[in-house]
């Protein structure tokens, strides 16, 4: 392994790293810290590669970890079980005897009818309503699949507050869904 | 809690089943709730077709956009600094 390696890294596998990290942490800015992190972090650990792995996945099990520390730093400054919007936003789904305020709509089969692009730009825009910290947690849990028990202690927050953060995402992630064209008369 | 949860309630075990499984009485409760309630049998359908979506989105293979041009240089720049020390 020698010096050159780190620029082809960055030639080959930047675009890759980029996509990962922009699904996880919905923001441009973020996702090229996190891929610079993590070729600076490879830099310095190349001697620990062992080869065994495709650099691609060596990488991208480093960049992992790079996501993880930027979400951590972002839950830093944001109280979580209490935040006034997410509170408020929930109580106005349901009335107070605790049933829907209004009946869910059916989905069609977004599969079938969305085309990938139409998707992520939804799901950015959905992202984008949310509070950064709530979308990034649910996009662990969501996208990269992580365990909600290893999620809350690397970013060091409460198993309770955790499923309150991943009730209030998915609760209004569902509905911005519902808003945003997902729901079809007559299907499931 | 009751033996019959609210919507309100069910959404948040439908939730937490996502990540965990239910202590027995909990999942009881949430079955209860979503054989007679078309609203929350549907939120608990959506939440399994949302995981799908978003990760069959994730996998696809991509046409999202890349790097940046600027950021790309910026990265390489970095990259040779700490090469060169």
């Amino acid at each position: 392994m020698n010096t050159l390696d780190a620029h082809s890294w960055l030639a080959d596998h930047g675009d890759y790293l980029f996509r990962v990290a922009r699904r996880q942490l919905h923001s441009d800015e973020l996702a090229e810290d996190a891929v610079q992190e993590t070729l600076l972090a490879a830099l310095s650990a190349q001697t620990r590669y062992s080869g065994d792995a495709s650099p691609r996945s060596w990488l991208t099990g480093i960049l992992k970890h790079k996501i993880v520390d930027l979400i951590r730093r972002n839950v830093r400054e944001v109280e979580i079980p209490r935040d006034e919007d997410g509170e408020e936003a929930v109580d106005s789904l349901f009335r107070q005897d605790g049933h829907w305020v209004e009946p869910l709509r059916p989905w069609g089969n977004p599969q079938a009818e969305a085309e990938l692009s139409q998707l992520r730009r939804v799901l950015d825009e959905c992202a984008d309503r949310l509070k950064p910290v709530m979308a990034q947690v649910f996009s662990l849990r969501e996208v990269a699949g992580m365990e909600t028990a290893e999620i809350c202690k690397e970013l060091n927050i409460t198993p309770t507050n955790c499923w309150v953060l991943l009730h209030r995402a998915r609760l209004f992630m569902r509905q911005c869904l519902e808003l945003n064209g997902f729901s079809k008369a007559g299907a499931a | 809690m009751k033996w019959m949860p609210t919507c309100r309630e069910t959404t948040e075990l439908a939730s937490r089943a996502m990540d965990e499984r239910l202590p027995f009485a909990d999942r009881l409760a949430m079955r209860f709730h979503l054989a007679i309630c078309d609203n929350c049998a549907r939120f608990n359908r959506q939440l399994q077709e949302m995981r799908r979506l978003f990760r069959a989105e994730a996998e696809a293979d991509d046409d999202a956009p890349g790097l940046d041009p600027d950021a790309r240089q910026r990265i390489a720049s970095e990259l040779q600094k700490k090469l060169g020390s």
